[in-house]
């Protein structure tokens, strides 16, 4: 049904095929990013301008959700770091120009209906990732091999 | 940036989560409208609208509000833009009339509390005007050590004054602690902890590799014996204050409780053999 709903979404608010599959890959679905998702928006940083802040604005709009959507949130940090890793120049100084949106994370809260502590898990993604923002080093390294970081950002299920 | 901003509309929002960060529900200020208030300094590089935004709102009346508004104070102080901080020294004389609406104790019992920590924010705010190369967290930045070596009375001072915020660090704690009821969640109260936690761990680092960094480059041990002494009395001090919020689940579950060693780190050794923190 949620599918449905954000197809219908998809194409009311005119969303270019860039941004549905950033969507796509940051649902409410209670799986995913599958790791060829988000292969496939890092190599779509590459592309033009345009394409590279369609993505980044998609992101941004996830990671500022709402508790309720808090798999938003996660996904989305989810992909920030793959993009971090395999995607262009540009994510990187994105991600340290706009580091106080993922650092304003590290205390995100949200309990679900069944009193499931859910944040929790945004929490740890957002330490981990403004962790390896503010470290320039670790950054470049990783970058520049990506067996380092693959088991840690692989996709959630495939 | 290429976040969309729609002036009167992220304005008009802002005044909702400020009056919702500081609503009179004796809870800790929801953590989201907080930070949509910290991430309105950044988008706009600038505080003013968090200040008049918060004057505007009637928290005078209430004193579980009044507390309620320092801890988001203290929490857009810490990770707000750094215009936040400069920001924030015109309004030193907003922050002391909070101490006003009070008198006594309080129907709930955070007059003290109210009162220690507009006492507490605006010994914070004077630091900070003194030195302005510090960030609202004390985080470590290299530079800073470094500065203290090529003026080692200008670090004295540094590392003093940040000491005598560790210490109100630690007098507000207490009165926090001992004012928990034994009814309750103690929720309200508790969340005031974690900003005090962050910074008080932030000087503890700093002042760490400060003075390491001064012994290494004067190799005056005699010089720096006073300061020695009163760096072990903190640590001890930390020690215990972290220890108590480690049994704090609230506490536990929100942010990571540092681990201290036992007995303070050796400020003698060569920073090789000096223990990680």
């Amino acid at each position: 049904m949620s599918k449905v709903i954000r197809s219908v979404k998809n194409v009311t608010k005119g969303y270019s095929s860039v941004q549905v599959k950033v969507r796509e890959a940051t649902s409410n679905d209670p799986w995913g990013p599958t790791g060829t998702q988000m292969s496939e928006i890092a190599q779509l940083t590459y592309n033009s301008s345009t394409e590279f802040y369609e993505i980044m604005d998609m992101l941004d709009k996830r990671l500022n959700d709402k508790g309720k959507n808090w798999r938003h949130v996660l996904k989305a940090l989810k992909v920030m770091d793959y993009c971090l890793h395999e995607g262009s120049e540009l994510v990187v100084t994105w991600a340290k120009q706009n580091i106080f949106i993922i650092k304003t994370l590290r205390e995100f809260i949200y309990i679900d209906e069944e009193g499931k502590d859910v944040g929790a898990n945004v929490r740890i993604a957002a330490k981990e990732l403004s962790a390896l923002i503010a470290d320039e080093e670790r950054l470049r390294a990783e970058r520049a091999d990506r067996r380092i970081w693959k088991s840690r950002v692989n996709g959630l299920e495939e | 940036t290429i976040r969309s901003l729609d002036h009167t509309k992220s304005e008009a929002e802002l005044a909702i989560n400020i009056k919702k960060a500081t609503s009179p529900d004796e809870t800790a200020p929801k953590r989201k409208h907080v930070r949509s208030c910290i991430v309105y300094t950044w988008d706009h590089k600038s505080s003013q609208s968090f200040w008049a935004g918060l004057k505007v709102q009637p928290i005078l009346a209430d004193e579980v509000q009044t507390f309620k508004a320092l801890i988001t104070v203290h929490k857009v102080l810490q990770e707000g833009h750094p215009s936040t901080l400069r920001e924030a020294l015109n309004n030193r004389s907003w922050i002391d009339s909070l101490n006003r609406g009070m008198s006594g104790e309080g129907m709930r019992g955070y007059g003290p509390l109210i009162k220690e920590y507009v006492y507490y924010l605006l010994a914070k705010l004077s630091f900070h005007q003194q030195h302005p190369e510090f960030n609202g967290t004390f985080e470590y930045e290299e530079y800073i050590s470094l500065k203290a070596i090529n003026d080692p009375n200008e670090g004295y001072e540094t590392i003093t004054d940040l000491m005598m915020l560790q210490d109100k660090i630690d007098q507000f704690q207490k009165l926090i602690f001992s004012h928990f009821r034994t009814t309750g969640q103690n929720e309200c109260r508790i969340s005031a902890l974690v900003p005090l936690v962050t910074e008080s761990y932030g000087i503890y680092k700093f002042i760490t590799s400060m003075l390491r960094a001064m012994h290494s480059a004067t190799g005056d041990n005699d010089a720096l014996e006073p300061l020695r002494e009163r760096y072990n009395a903190q640590h001890y001090r930390l020690v215990k204050y972290y220890y108590e919020c480690s049994n704090i689940r609230y506490l536990t579950s929100l942010i990571t409780i540092p681990k201290l060693p036992q007995d303070p780190p050796n400020l003698l050794a060569e920073d090789e053999s000096a223990p990680a923190l």
